[in-house]
């Protein structure tokens, strides 16, 4: 498994899957995981996502998700978006499949 | 002693036995040193007529990549009452050769236990493979254990055991 | 073709049940990931981007029509209505959820299928030849001893947590389908001068960070030892190979760092012992049962020639095309094997939707003898088609866009799923595979560049074949964008080459012009008649290099 945190991000969020379907998720500022990129809760700065992360895995965290990692978001006007192509795929879905993943039901 | 919740050919057991560290003085309560200590005593060690076993480590203790060899246990394998198989990580699966090396190359008819990482979808490969004694995590149950080993019915190919595989067992062999 | 006995329906019935097992014991929480993750692998069920994967073994390649229509049902019911045939014979799911997976196995079970050892670090779906039984001057069907080993590596208690995973490949033929020669261990099947049956055995090919084609072991291994054999070889690596570094834990690392003549004497120590205790010779009678399964099918006696077949072709360009890219001469007079293409123009290679593998599934059972084949080079082949029937079987798959004449051809690439689905990819392969397809969709071009065969990997691990590519492409990222490296030379066949990197990679932009280049350098200098893979032996990577970075 990848890790995918880059020294030095300012903005970080944190992803993992859901522990029954797989399906990407976001830790959300009130503490639950949810479906959509846009809900996420944006760390600013190391500490800030280093709190995020230890929000995100409780002791029961298995119980849920697999593997909650932290990533680079960017700042995108007044919205934030994934920096890495990976991240942006896992956001959205298949590149090849638009018709697949999150991105089908927008 | 350590209590061990130990399973001895699919029945709870009682542990009778010492691991020794390499330094700690050799008595005749039954004691499991290492392969090293094994062979560096084995002049004195050959009078010895308390049980004896020794531990083989999979991982070779952080120093090599390849753990020790069974093979390097023929010479003493008569003196032998017990073998222990390290399992660093139930991934490592180097101990499951061993395990039939020492029932089927070299017939040793004494207690081969598995020690470690040793976990519930393991245990009846391990069985298979000729190990007979197994130290479990202390909150599990024996049925768990039987339940654990019952829960293919059948094998394809022969290993240590009885099954002698659907491959052999079709054609009455 | 094989048919699963009593034993073998329960022994897959107990391990779906153990796995029902193993899933609730993970959402209750009583396995971590970690303890559950080697067990889900041990079934298939891998986690990709978006969600899990299962992969599901298809043994040799073989299958019979209800077995395609149900891996269509299970495509539409438990996934998106599409799968994805990989370069090992395997069928992967991209959406199924967890909680769902054992049902779906269920299903699976009931036409003798299963997804065990499709991954983790066990021997792994068997593999062979998908022209097995159906090509002219075969040695023996190599299905055989594919199945005999199929079962004996299946739970074996011994090999269930080897170092890293391993593949076994089988050919019965001098012209190697199967790529044997990159596989931990590669067999032919040969016959003596007595006319006995054995198997000459090569050990430690694999492709991944250190691509190595595998050294042969031994010349002849008597049929019933084989077995004998192979576990000998197994417990030696399960022995040595290394544990302490998952990139050097390949059977192939140990073959290299051991030396060939070492490893040989270490294997046949190893054997000697096994082959006395007499434990592993496999029984004639079993032989026997299952080389029954696999007589050939009943052909009728036909001519050579089919009036109809032949007017066909003369009467449709498009038809004669396909002929000729795609339909094989069979042994059986009057039959023909024909290749199905999973790789249409701009499409994603490898997958196929549930109507197409249920067409695909109705013109086996009505023209091939109900058998279809999966090749490694992720197309499909109605092995036993009549020559009269051809045509028909041409139309019913030209309306579902499967009678794409590419077979062998640059758009015939093999792609990984890359970074579109794959946890580990760098880099993206489809969306590459798509723009080349396009670029040279032209046919006649195709035909005139002639075999070719591009295979494109997302990352190191080689899924995609990419060191074996006449041309290979890999993706590699740098700082979070994608490039593309490309090796020339590589093959997988008989004559099989890790291919040559050229040089700095190229980006997402560049690759498509730059393949490009190094097609059009090839049909510059070619001799006549010289396949690319010839011209570039000939010559060497200069050339090529020379107009790719000038
Ligand atoms: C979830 C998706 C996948 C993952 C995580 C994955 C993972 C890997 C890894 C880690 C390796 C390197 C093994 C090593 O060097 O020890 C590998 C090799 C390979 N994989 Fe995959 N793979 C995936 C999908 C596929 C697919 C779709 C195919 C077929 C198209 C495939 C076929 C292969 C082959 C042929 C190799 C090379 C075998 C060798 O190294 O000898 N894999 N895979
Ligand atoms: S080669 Fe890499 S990117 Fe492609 S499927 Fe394999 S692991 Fe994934």
């Amino acid at each position: 498994m990848a890790q995918h945190a880059a020294k030095g991000a300012r903005f970080q969020a944190v992803t993992a899957n859901r522990l029954s379907d797989g399906e990407v998720v976001y830790w959300s500022a009130d503490n639950r995981w949810v479906e959509g990129f846009t809900e996420a809760e944006i760390a600013d700065g190391a500490d800030a996502a280093d709190a995020l992360l230890a929000r995100a895995m409780p002791a029961d965290f298995e119980a849920h998700v697999l593997e909650p990692y932290l990533f680079e978001v960017l700042e995108d006007g007044s919205f934030y978006k994934p920096a890495s192509v990976r991240e942006t795929i896992r956001a959205a879905g298949p590149t090849v499949r638009l018709d697949l993943g999150k991105q089908a039901g927008a | 002693m350590t209590e061990l919740n130990l399973v001895i050919d699919g029945a709870a057991a009682k542990n009778i036995w010492h691991y020794l560290d390499d330094d700690a003085p050799l008595t005749d309560a039954p004691s499991i040193i290492t392969l090293t200590r094994l062979k560096a005593e084995a002049d004195s060690l050959a009078s010895r007529t308390a049980p004896l076993g020794v531990i083989l480590h999979a991982d070779g203790l952080g120093k090599t990549d390849q753990g020790e060899d069974v093979r390097e246990l023929a010479p003493y394998i008569d003196q032998l009452a017990l073998v222990a198989l390290h399992f660093p990580i139930y991934r490592n699966g180097r101990g499951y050769s061993a395990a039939r090396v020492l029932r089927q190359e070299f017939n040793f008819a004494g207690e081969l236990r598995a020690t470690g990482d040793v976990l519930y979808d393991q245990w009846a490969m391990m069985n298979r493979c000729g190990i007979n004694a197994f130290e479990l995590a202390d909150n599990v149950s024996l049925e768990t254990f039987q339940t654990a080993l019952g829960e293919l019915s059948g094998a394809y190919q022969p290993a240590a055991d009885a099954t002698r595989g659907a491959l052999w067992a079709r054609s009455g062999k | 073709m094989y048919r699963y006995d009593e034993f073998d329906h329960q022994l897959v019935a107990d391990r779906v049940s153990q796995f029902r097992g193993q899933v609730e014991r993970r959402v209750s929480g009583a396995l971590t990931e970690d303890q559950f993750k080697p067990l889900r692998l041990m079934n298939g069920v891998y986690l990709q981007l978006h969600a899990y994967m299962l992969r599901v073994a298809i043994p040799y390649g073989t299958l019979r029509s209800e077995q395609m229509r149900m891996l269509a049902h299970i495509a539409r019911k438990y996934d998106r209505g599409y799968s994805h045939f990989t370069t090992r014979q395997n069928i992967q799911y991209n959406w199924p959820a967890l909680d769902k997976i054992p049902d779906l196995l269920d299903e699976l079970a009931t036409v003798e299928m299963h997804a065990i050892q499709t991954s983790g670090n066990c021997i792994r779906n068997v593999t062979s030849d998908q022209y097995a039984g159906a090509i002219a001057d075969e040695v023996e069907d190599p299905r055989i001893i594919s199945e005999i080993i199929r079962q004996w590596s299946t739970f074996h208690p011994e090999f269930t947590y080897l170092p890293r995973k391993f593949k076994i490949a089988v050919t019965g033929h001098e012209n190697d389908r199967a790529a044997i020669k990159l596989h931990d261990i590669g067999i032919v099947v040969k016959q003596n001068s007595a006319g006995e049956i054995g198997y000459e055995v090569h050990v430690g090919g694999g492709q991944g960070r250190t691509p190595f084609v595998a050294k042969k072991m031994t010349d002849f291994v008597p049929k019933e030892k084989l077995l004998a054999y192979l576990e000998a070889v197994m417990r030696v690596y399960n022995m040595l190979g290394r544990r302490d570094n998952s990139y050097k834990a390949r059977i192939k690392i140990l073959v290299h760092e051991t030396g060939q003549e070492e490893m040989q004497r270490l294997v046949e120590a190893e054997f000697a012992k096994i082959d006395a205790s007499d434990m592993l010779t496999v029984p004639q009678e079993e032989i026997d049962r299952i080389s029954a399964y696999f007589a050939p099918p009943a052909f009728e006696t036909l001519p050579a020639e089919s009036e109809t077949f032949t007017q066909a072709q003369a009467a449709d360009a498009d038809v004669a095309r396909f002929v000729r890219a795609n339909v094989v001469a069979h042994k059986q007079a009057g039959y023909a094997i024909v290749n199905i293409s999973l790789k249409p123009i701009g499409g994603v290679p490898g997958d196929a939707t549930d109507t197409q593998m249920d067409v695909i599934a109705d013109l086996a059972e009505n023209h091939s003898l109900d058998e279809v084949r999966v090749t490694h080079e992720q197309n499909l082949v109605l092995p036993h088609v009549k020559l009269d029937d051809v045509k028909a079987v041409y139309d019913a798959l030209a309306a579902h866009e499967l009678a794409t004449a590419n077979l062998g051809l640059i758009s015939d690439q093999i792609a990984c799923p890359g970074l579109d689905y794959c946890n580990l990819a760098n880099a993206r392969s489809i969306p590459l595979a798509q723009e080349i397809s396009e670029r040279f969709a032209d046919l006649d071009r195709q035909y005139d560049i002639g075999e070719l065969k591009i295979k494109i990997s997302g990352c190191i691990n080689a899924c995609g074949h990419h060191h074996v590519g006449h041309i290979g492409i890999l993706g590699v990222d740098k700082k979070g964008t994608e490039f593309y490296q490309i090796s020339l030379g590589g093959a997988a066949d008989e004559n099989a080459a890790i291919g040559q990197i050229t040089g700095r990679a190229f980006t997402e932009e560049d690759i498509v012009d730059a393949i490009e280049t190094v097609v059009t350098t090839y049909t510059d200098l070619r001799a006549d008649g010289e396949r690319f893979i010839d011209t570039y032996n000939r010559l060497g990577m200069a050339p090529f290099k020379e107009r790719l970075y000038d």
